[in-house]
């Protein structure tokens, strides 16, 4: 394997601790995770999980230069029964469903100031999503957000980000066991907006998880989906779908750690480049440690690059250390618009110019169809429409 | 176009980089086969310094996956690398070189 992935420390069993540290400091060019910005060096650049960055765009979040000067006005929407508190970092929630693993993450969790937790009471369903509003008004932010579910309760949260900001931010998700969590993450920014995130999640017992991230703004985009299971048969769906232009940097690296039995995931990840110096990265990590027997894992990467001047890194990675599985795999392909699919439409009547729109609507429709909540889908459509009057 | 003094000619040794900053611009100024170059420092494929490969037939490698780029237009002579690194004019004034990375050549 070309890359090992970033082992949390601790695990179930000692021969597990054993495997994966012999697995991981071999070949991890990188620090192990920390909480403390100062465990990891300032990355230069050549770094395995910074290699596809742009540093030098990243505005200082990634070598400590970043000042907090921002503001990021935040609404929260929550329905009957949810609360929502403004918390210290010593609260026992704040920072429990995963540990930093890049030197950004690990600033954003030095340097907030006070995390948000949203939390859903055991066995409350929700039939309205919860919905939280980032607006960024300039200048840099660090933030901290929890939300919790506790056991059988099922939630939507809806996380839109608009505005102008430099933020680095860890997301936590706690999924209480047989609880239920769809987020979807909008990613809207202003075209100079920088925002590197880590969503960590934390899928309990017989839990679901499920999480779709929409990436369509922002100067650099560096999003890090990381799921682990706090018991077995846990699933966990991650989606992702993502529209890069022009001079965009667009970068999403999944970690999916099958650290319990009996669990599943799957990962499908989509997306469509126009213009000179659109770039986006893809990482999908998947580790199947060796407790997790019966794990059930599949990851997806499509590319559709619209015009030249575009450019896709793809990397799936698959790291497994126990063969008792039930499925395990991974696929990945860039490439242009297919032609013939053109000229079919063309050929039944259907104008060039509603022909592509037609393919590539179709091309994102099952991932859309996904949100489930239809002014995010309408908006959703309506952005990947306005996209393309660009390069139809 | 603003020309900047980078050094002088007689710090150039003939075949080695030699990797300035104008105006936060990293570029690599080469002296080979008789005349100087100025080529930005940056491979157009991975973030490597251009200046820490090796100058041949007028070419500059990146040392990492071994794209060359030639040094007169800046173009790629192989894969991983498909787009040119942009390329600055150099004058020459005495034993002074000057780049302008105002304008691309």
């Amino acid at each position: 394997m070309a890359e090992a992935l970033n082992i949390p420390v601790g695990s179930t069993t000692a021969g597990s601790i054993a495997v994966a540290a012999e697995s991981t400091v071999a070949t991890r060019m990188s620090a192990p995770p920390s909480y403390d910005v100062a465990d990891f060096a300032v990355p230069h650049g050549r770094e395995e999980e910074w290699r596809f960055t742009p540093l030098e765009r990243l505005r200082g979040l990634h070598d400590g230069t970043a000042v907090a000067d921002g503001l990021i006005r935040t609404e929260v929407y929550t329905p009957a029964g949810v609360t929502q508190e403004t918390v210290g970092r010593d609260d026992p929630r704040v920072g429990r469903a995963g540990v930093p693993a890049d030197r950004v993450a690990a600033q954003a969790y030095s340097a907030f100031e006070k995390a948000s937790v949203v939390s859903v009471p055991k066995e409350t369903v929700l039939t309205e999503p919860i919905r939280i509003n980032l607006h960024g008004q300039g200048g840099t932010a660090f933030v901290h957000q929890v939300i919790e579910l506790g056991a059988f309760a099922e939630a939507v949260v809806v996380i839109d980000h608009t505005g102008d900001a430099v933020v680095a931010a860890n997301v936590d998700f706690l999924v209480g066991d047989g609880a239920k969590l769809t987020v979807v993450s909008v990613q809207d920014w202003d075209a100079k907006a920088v925002h590197v995130a880590q969503h960590n999640a934390l899928v309990g017992r017989d839990a679901s998880f499920k999480s779709i991230v929409v990436t369509f703004g922002g100067d650099v985009v560096r999003l890090h989906p990381r799921v682990q299971y706090a018991g077995p048969g846990g699933e966990a769906e991650l989606f992702g779908l993502y529209f890069t232009d022009k001079g965009q940097h667009q970068e999403h690296r999944l970690l999916v750690d099958h650290n319990a039995p009996h669990c599943k995931s799957n990962a499908v990840y989509k997306g469509a480049l126009q213009g000179d110096d659109a770039h986006a990265v893809w990482i999908g990590d998947v580790l199947i440690r060796a407790v997790a027997e019966g794990t059930d894992t599949y990851e997806m990467n499509r590319n559709l690059v619209l015009t030249d001047g575009a450019r896709v890194d793809s990397v799936p990675n698959l790291e497994i250390e126990t063969g008792e599985i039930a499925g395990a795999g991974h696929a990945s392909a860039t490439g242009r618009f297919d032609d013939e699919q053109l000229f079919y439409l063309m050929s039944r009547g259907i104008p060039q110019v509603d022909a592509r729109r037609l393919v590539i609507r179709g091309f994102f429709a099952e991932l859309v169809q996904q949100i489930e909540l239809p002014d995010v889908e309408e908006r959703l459509l309506t952005k990947i429409e306005a996209e393309l009057e660009a390069s139809i | 176009m603003a020309f900047v003094r980078v050094c002088g000619l007689t710090e150039l040794e003939d075949g080695t980089p030699k990797r300035v900053e104008l105006d936060g611009i990293p570029v690599s100024v080469v002296r080979t086969e008789g005349e100087v170059f100025a080529i930005n420092d940056i491979c157009s494929h991975a973030n490597v310094s251009l200046s820490e490969g090796e100058v041949e037939d007028c070419s500059i490698e990146c040392w990492l996956h071994g794209s060359s780029f030639d040094l007169r237009t800046g173009k790629p002579n192989g894969l991983p690398a498909t787009r040119p690194v942009p390329v600055y004019p150099v004058q020459i004034q005495g034993d002074d070189v000057l780049v302008s990375v105002t304008q691309e050549s």
